[in-house]
């Protein structure tokens, strides 16, 4: 399906900032991972939009490593929160991603005090197929981090087996980009079966997809989970 | 003026816009063949990863 220009011009900006984060997980350089709230004109306001897109993701070689987060790009983080808050017919990834970025920004961020006071539900997936659940837990990619409690998390532990089902089937189909996701919460389950081979599965998933820097990018993050990292 | 506003002056973006990215309908599936098959293969090495089990051939005799 063909995207409209701005869609694809929204993208382009995601896929940017990716790298930037891919770069700064592989040990490059932090300070660019989102580009300063500072940024003026229609690269700043796109760099916005594309933060809100990929969500908690924009931070996360802060969140990971445990460094301390550039003010501006705290001030930009917060200012994508605000802007875009999910509207009230929103879909549950919509309110799931903004969710996680409150809680992000409460961490990163001790003035910001607002955010939703509850966790969205999970009710959408409690019949989910294991093809849905591992497709919308792969959407939800960023809110894959050790040590975040969250009702997303303890219904993805309660079904190990079927997002290791579902990565298997992202990888026979070539969806690199719910592979890479998938693969991202298999490394915070217990559960998995060894015969998945999660390991040698992202190295595959990496080699065949990693061009697409989220594809990389959630590759990266569960590598450095399985290596614990800690949030 | 909200940020959102100017953005979408600026750039065309609107929340639809964000929400559509944030939301996607699943990718067709493409499948692989045999020589993407015989890379996973080499990268797993001898162990772990799975493949698809050879299609079953009639024996012979």
């Amino acid at each position: 399906m063909e995207q409209s220009g701005t869609s694809t011009l929204l993208q382009g900006a995601v896929q940017d900032i990716a790298s930037g984060v891919v770069s700064a997980l592989r040990g490059g350089d932090h300070a660019r991972a989102v580009p300063p709230a500072g940024t003026d004109g229609e690269a700043g306001e796109l760099a916005l939009a594309a933060v809100r897109v990929l969500g908690s993701d924009a931070l996360l070689p802060d969140l990971l490593l445990r460094t301390p987060t550039d003010p501006a790009q705290v001030a930009l983080f917060r200012k994508a929160v605000e802007a875009y808050p999910p509207r009230a017919d929103a879909a549950p990834t919509v309110r799931w991603s903004h969710w996680g970025m409150a809680r992000t920004l409460r961490r990163v961020d001790p003035s910001y005090t607002a955010g939703p006071p509850d966790e969205p539900g999970t009710g959408w997936l409690d019949d989910a197929t294991w093809q849905f659940l591992t497709h919308q837990l792969a959407v939800l990619a960023p809110l894959a981090l050790p040590g975040e409690d969250c009702a997303l998390g303890r219904l993805a532990g309660r079904r190990p087996v079927d997002v290791a089902r579902g990565f298997v089937r992202a990888v026979r189909r070539r969806d690199w980009r719910q592979a890479a996701g998938a693969g991202r919460w298999l490394t915070l389950l217990s559960g998995v079966p060894d015969t998945v081979g999660l390991e040698a599965g992202l190295d595959f998933v990496e080699l065949m997809g990693g061009q697409d820097p989220l594809v990389a990018l959630h590759v990266q993050a569960a590598r450095r989970m399985r290596a614990g990292a800690l949030v | 003026m909200r940020p959102e506003e100017t953005v979408r002056e600026v750039t065309g973006i609107q929340s639809a816009d964000i929400e559509a990215a944030l939301d996607p309908v699943e990718a067709d599936g493409v499948y692989r063949d045999s020589r993407q098959c015989a890379a996973l293969a080499l990268l797993s090495g001898s162990t772990k990863l799975l493949l698809s089990p050879p299609t079953p051939r009639p024996k012979k005799g």
